[in-house]
């Protein structure tokens, strides 16, 4: 493709501007903010269009950047071209309110169609991020970006492969992270479940074995202390009231004790008024009685009978409460004998009862305890079976496993593919960096990734490890060469804006040379007059189109 | 003599726990054995061989006494039974030393042993697990006496880790019957003579099928059998095989449809064969979640037709990775591998 004629209507800074380049190297020469950018930009937008993005992420999108300083309505511009010989026009607005496209083929006026691809095509299928990362650089761009490498990838895939270009690689993997990701996430929900359930199986088991070490425990010494607690509970012994049987013999003794005073004290009269009686009845039988004689006599009978009453009633008393005693004595005694044999055989009863009830504890213990292992074993047989994948997570691991498959299978099918035309790609690199560095590099390659690699000695060197002006030479390189392979059919135009900035006089002058030798037409923006001196000094042909405010 | 045959019983399993018929599940294996014990009180039957996993794991003392108050229902009839791998004898289990009625003969013995049932004029031959796996082949080295008894061997296996067995040798023994038990499917290995019970109900639903008890005559040495089936559940495989254009819910509308028209006991698998809209998957979450369906399996293909794609991109990356994939040994991974990366492919 060549450019014939620059028509810009209305575009940021500039307004009614025609230009007419030379099919080869064309020099655009202005100072700065004299719109070299702005002209740059406008060819790649006439060629890919001009989205106006939405909202926020529109703030600062080409779109505004380059809206008509005088009129943000009128925002319109032209392009001829030839490819293959054939005259084109181009003609946008790019008004986002009317946007429009135009294409005609000047030779018999047909009109194109630009959404059916017509223009895709006369840009040898060239898409916009390719055209960026190769032929067109902009100010202070020169490193190709990150998409670069999949667009790389895509590229030697369907290239190598002779296919229809039609295979996006990088998306298809990418479908297919995505499909193991979503694979995995609910291969994990599913292991969470049986883990949780596990927990639970875990907890209880915890439980069983705690239950069967106090079970265990309780065999060695629970059941005594269950025991001793029932022993408490027995009522005392019934027993003879001690105390009452004490006070009652000490009252009895006194009584006792009463009676034989009295006794001894009637015994005494009975003897006084006997003795009394028979002295007096000797001295009057014998003597002249003394007058009242006979009331002594009255006197002493009735001492003498009182005594003997006396001596009676409480000789009585006495032994009757002495038969009292001892029939008491014997019924205590009796009593005793019988209480202590019953206590003995209650004593034989309780411990035969002590003994059955000592052994069914101790069954109750053991069938308590044997129940609890055997839960404690089924337990165990269900965590282990809790343990076994479900066929859900096998599905899903099956699923997370065949991606991973998938997609290692593609990359290195991808890389085997690619190998010829990368090692191709990477000459032709490493041809046009050495001319441009005079021999100095001569080898470059990309590495898995994409990334530019090259060798110094035995070390492999990266871009940036670089100086900046090296760095730029090898992007210039590798934008140049892969430029090429892709624009195979129909070259495109190469927009260089500021390239050389950080080049020196030689390295500047080595890169005009490589310039001149190429059949593209090239757009070289500058605002310094060095690149003109050195074309003119090496004899390459150049039209020159300056710019100004 | 008439006689029952019965195996895995599995007392206590609970299958589909995660669903909502699970607790109706737990209550099958009690049910099924109970009205086992009521057919054979109601047809007289004076024989009753339970050939191993009556429990599903080790039976805890309620169990045990349920089931020998079970027993203790036919008291006319002889139970003679074994443990198999789930309810093996473990020095723990009170299953050891659990006294049966008179009318339970447990054949518990690691070697085997045999019980002579007088009335009956049977000999049976039988050994108990005691342990989960039993891999020796156990009876393949048997002698059979030959006397006016009958001989029945009730055995446990068939699998390599639980006494394998190959039945034309079992055959040659010269025994009169056969009961065996351990593997699911009820199967008459050989016609009135060697008999796998099978599960007197599906444990899990891989158990498909029919399943129930055998009950037959054993006049002398000839021996008649015929399989009784159980109807608490059964478990019943639907292959559907879908086309690219059916949608979830119409799929979903079919299966319902032909589980309304079947007995209520029944439960589904549904198998989905055939091809599958690689744009547009089944929702299977959808499917698994119906009434009355435990489990549906996936086997579709997504439609493409792999010989036309290799055809037409030959030398390109899917021609290519089609043969790649092709080219490796074909399992489960390999074949889904392929179809997620042709997707891809052709995705973009």
């Amino acid at each position: 493709m060549k450019i014939t004629e620059i028509q810009i209507k209305n575009f940021g800074k500039l307004h009614n501007i025609n230009i007419r380049p030379l099919p080869g190297i064309n020099v655009i020469y202005g100072e700065n903010e004299t719109g070299k950018s702005t002209l740059q930009q406008f060819i790649r937008g006439m060629l890919f269009g001009i989205e106006k993005q939405r909202g926020r992420a529109g703030k600062n999108d080409s779109y505004q950047q380059y809206e008509p300083w005088n009129s943000n309505s009128y925002y319109a511009g032209g392009l001829r071209f030839t490819v293959d010989g054939k005259p084109f026009l181009l003609e946008r607005n790019f008004y986002h309110k009317e946007k429009s496209v135009k294409l005609v083929n000047e030779k018999d006026l047909e009109e194109l169609s630009v959404e059916h691809g017509d223009l895709e095509m006369l840009l040898g299928g060239m898409s916009k991020e390719t055209y960026e990362n190769t032929f067109c650089i902009s100010q202070a761009c020169v490193e190709t970006k990150k998409e670069f490498a999949d667009v790389l990838q895509n590229y030697f895939v369907n290239a190598s492969l002779g296919g229809d270009g039609g295979v996006n690689l990088s998306g298809a993997r990418r479908r297919l992270k995505e499909g193991q990701k979503a694979a995995d996430q609910k291969y994990r929900e599913k292991v969470q479940e049986r883990k949780e359930e596990e927990e639970r199986l875990l907890l209880e088991e915890k439980l069983l074995k705690k239950d069967i070490e106090q079970l265990k425990k309780q065999q060695k010494d629970g059941y005594k202390s269950f025991l001793e607690k029932n022993q408490n509970l027995i009522p005392p012994e019934p027993d003879i009231n001690q105390m009452a049987e004490y006070l009652r013999n000490i009252r009895q003794q006194r009584e006792q004790q009463k009676y034989d005073r009295r006794f001894g004290i009637s015994l005494f009269f009975m003897t006084v008024g006997l003795l009394l009686g028979i002295w007096n009845c000797a001295a009057h039988l014998f003597s002249n009685p003394a007058p009242g004689w006979i009331g002594l006599e009255v006197f002493t009978v009735i001492l003498c009978l009182v005594g003997i009453g006396g001596v009676y009633y409480w000789h009585r008393r006495s032994k009757q409460l002495k038969i009292l005693r001892r029939k008491q004595e014997e019924e205590t005694k009796e009593l005793m004998q019988y209480t202590s044999r019953e206590r003995e055989q209650q004593r034989y009863k309780e411990q035969q009862e002590k003994q059955a009830r000592q052994r069914a504890v101790e069954e109750m213990l053991q069938i308590q305890l044997l129940e609890k292992q055997a839960e404690l074993m089924n337990l165990r047989e269900e965590l282990e079976e809790c343990r076994v994948l479900t066929p859900e997570e096998l599905e899903y691991e099956h699923q997370v496993r065949a991606y991973e498959l998938a997609y290692h299978t593609l990359e290195q099918l991808s890389q085997e593919a690619y190998q010829d035309t990368r090692a191709q790609m990477e000459q032709e690199i490493s041809r046009i960096l050495s001319e441009l560095t005079n021999g100095k590099y001569t080898k470059i390659g990309l590495d898995a990734q994409m990334n530019l690699v090259t060798t110094e000695g035995k070390r492999r060197l990266h871009p940036w490890q670089l100086s900046q002006g090296t760095m730029e030479q090898m992007y210039m390189a590798l934008r140049m060469g892969a430029g090429g392979f892709f624009t195979r059919e129909e070259s495109m135009p190469i927009l260089l804006d500021e390239v050389f900035v950080s080049f020196d006089e030689k390295r500047l002058e080595g890169a005009l040379q490589w310039l001149g030798k190429q059949k593209q037409q090239i757009f070289l923006f500058t605002c310094q007059k060095r690149e003109m001196e050195i074309l003119e000094r090496n004899g390459i042909p150049f039209g020159k189109i300056m710019l100004s405010r | 003599m008439k006689f029952i045959h019965i195996a895995d019983i599995h007392l206590g399993v609970k299958p589909d726990k995660d669903k909502p018929w699970g607790k109706e599940r737990e209550t099958h294996s009690w049910k099924a054995f109970t009205e086992v014990i009521t057919k054979a009180r109601e047809e007289q039957v004076q024989l009753l061989l339970i050939a191993g996993d009556l429990f599903h794991r080790q039976p805890l003392l309620r169990d045990l006494k349920e089931v020998n108050y079970q027993f203790s229902r036919i008291p006319k009839t002889q139970v003679v039974m074994i443990a198999g791998n789930h309810d093996h004898l473990s020095p723990n289990s009170y299953f050891r030393t659990f006294s049966w009625g008179e009318n339970v003969h447990f054949l518990k013995e690691e070697r085997m042993d045999t019980v002579e049932l007088q009335s009956l004029r049977v000999r049976v031959y039988g050994l108990s697990y005691w342990h989960r796996e039993l891999r020796e082949h156990l009876y393949d080295n048997l002698q059979v006496k030959r006397d006016e008894y009958a001989n029945i061997l009730l055995g446990h296996g068939g699998d390599e880790k639980h006494i394998p067995f190959r039945t034309s040798e079992l055959e040659m023994k010269g025994f009169d019957y056969v009961a065996m038990g351990h593997i699911h499917k009820p199967m008459e290995l050989a016609a009135d003579k060697v008999i796998m019970a099978g599960a007197l109900q599906p444990v899990d639903c891989n158990d498909t099928g029919e399943h129930g008890y055998f009950m037959g005559e054993l006049e002398g040495h000839v021996c008649n059998v015929k399989f009784y089936p159980l109807r608490y559940c059964e478990y019943v495989s639907l292959n559907l095989k879908v086309s690219k254009d059916v949608a979830t819910g119409e799929l979903k509308e079919v299966i319902a449809e032909q589980i309304k028209k079947s007995p209520a006991y029944q439960l589904f698998k549904v198998n989905l064969t055939g091809f599958s809209d690689p744009e547009a998957p089944l929702d299977l979450e959808a499917l698994t979640g119906m009434e009355r369906v435990v489990q549906v399996i996936d086997n579709c293909r997504p439609d493409y037709d792999l010989e036309k794609l290799q055809a037409q991109f030959d030398q390109q990356i899917i021609g290519r990775y089609i043969a790649a994939l092709e080219k490796l040994p074909q399992n489960e991974i390999t074949k889904r591998a392929l179809y997620y990366g042709v997707e891809a492919l052709l995705a973009e």
